[in-house]
């Protein structure tokens, strides 16, 4: 009953972790990857638009994120931290994809449990209504603006990740913005 | 529903968007005074706020991720980065040459200071010429103590779970255990333990 177990660092807050994992403790690194390792696939997901490399590109994230946690500045802010690295991988992912082949080919989206038809029929909060909205935006407006509202970027950012011009970048998500407000008026 | 144009007082939602972005400054009263923008505005901010959430949500329906995809990543961190430097042992042969890392002194650290409740040890640091053998050495540690646990006596027990450690594992001198509390968290929920808890004090 009593024996003595390891501290259970899943209740450490996010800057003893990190601050830990730069130091060499595993332990503490497998508790973040526990901690975040969900909410980086599903954003992982959103920017690739596909379940089929979410595995590799959010196991790559982490390990590089490893290497490079004795740089993070503010080992508090170590979510946005990843959630920056996760985005950059899985830029880099797509970039590959379109030097290989046709990006209609794999953009292809699994949706959620939560967008099942069962959830969908129920459907009531502004949140569902979003998550359906974004996942039937057109690819370069959706990943446009899941970069630009989600990761935080700039537009000049964004043009320069996504090899396209900042006019494009702006237009993009404008009319990305367009479109989710007016999916979502009815749940207003 | 009905276009932009229209009801925005001659702007666009390309214009409202960078309006958004640049935190609505500087001040711009043709919008400010648009009801149709403001309209647009407010539904903009909303998307916003949302997005972050949505996200969230999504993650916490996301099952759990699979063992082996988190031990492929544990298996490909490169663990030697952190070894930082090599502190002599001493060995009664001289022709012996013993060492341990400065990364594994700190895991002994680290190891010693789980065991003390009411806190938790973050940044451990080994100060003084750790490769110099019988060079004093002060370990400076950061901590979050738990809200309710004397912060006094669990420090000093920290202390002494740290300097016991060090003297069985290692030759270190220690001049001192610096403790300082960066933090107070509530404690984290613990499995009920009746009132063990209350005795000890």
């Amino acid at each position: 009953m009593s024996e003595i177990r390891p501290r259970d660092l899943d209740e450490a807050d996010d800057r003893t972790l990190a601050v830990r994992a730069a130091e060499g403790d595993v332990r503490a690194f497998e508790a973040i990857v526990r901690r975040y390792g969900r909410l980086m696939r599903v954003y992982a997901r959103r920017i690739l638009n596909s379940n089929a490399d979410v595995d590799d590109v959010v196991q790559e994230a982490f390990v590089q994120a490893w290497s490079k946690l004795p740089e993070l500045a503010d080992p508090a802010s170590v979510k946005t931290w990843l959630m920056r690295i996760v985005g950059n991988r899985s830029i880099d992912r797509i970039r590959r994809r379109r030097e290989h082949a046709d990006i209609d080919a794999v953009a292809e989206y699994a949706a959620p449990e939560s967008q099942s038809p069962h959830a969908k029929a129920q459907a009531a909060s502004l949140d569902e209504a979003l998550s359906r909205a974004l996942s039937e935006l057109p690819e370069d407006q959706r990943r446009c603006w899941v970069l630009r509202e989600i990761a935080g970027y700039s537009y000049i950012d964004i043009g320069a990740e996504l090899e396209l011009p900042v006019s494009t970048v702006r237009g993009l998500i404008a009319r990305a913005r367009k479109n989710l407000i007016r999916e979502m008026e009815g749940w207003r | 529903m009905n276009d932009d144009r229209d009801d925005l007082d001659g702007h666009t939602i390309e214009e409202l968007s960078d309006y958004l972005d640049a935190d609505r400054k500087p001040y711009d009263p043709s919008i400010e005074n648009s009801p149709g923008c403001r309209i647009a505005l407010d539904a903009l901010e909303r998307l916003r706020s949302a997005s972050l959430r949505l996200l969230e949500a999504e993650a916490s329906e996301e099952p759990e991720p699979d063992e082996n995809w988190i031990g492929g990543i544990l298996a490909n961190i490169g663990r030697e980065a952190r070894a930082g430097r090599r502190i002599p042992i001493e060995h009664p042969d001289p022709a012996a040459d013993l060492g341990i890392t400065e990364g594994s002194v700190r895991g002994l650290v680290r190891a010693a200071a789980d065991t003390v409740d009411g806190l938790i040890v973050g940044r451990t640091a080994l100060e003084g010429d750790v490769t110099v053998p019988g060079e004093p050495i002060t370990v400076a540690l950061e901590a979050t103590a738990y809200f309710g646990h004397p912060i006094p006596a669990t420090t000093e027990l920290l202390r002494e779970a740290v300097r016991s450690a060090l003297a069985l594992h290692t030759d270190l001198l220690i001049a001192a255990v610096d403790v300082t509390v960066v933090d107070v968290h509530h404690a984290p929920p613990r499995p009920p333990a009746g009132d063990d808890a209350e005795e000890e004090r």
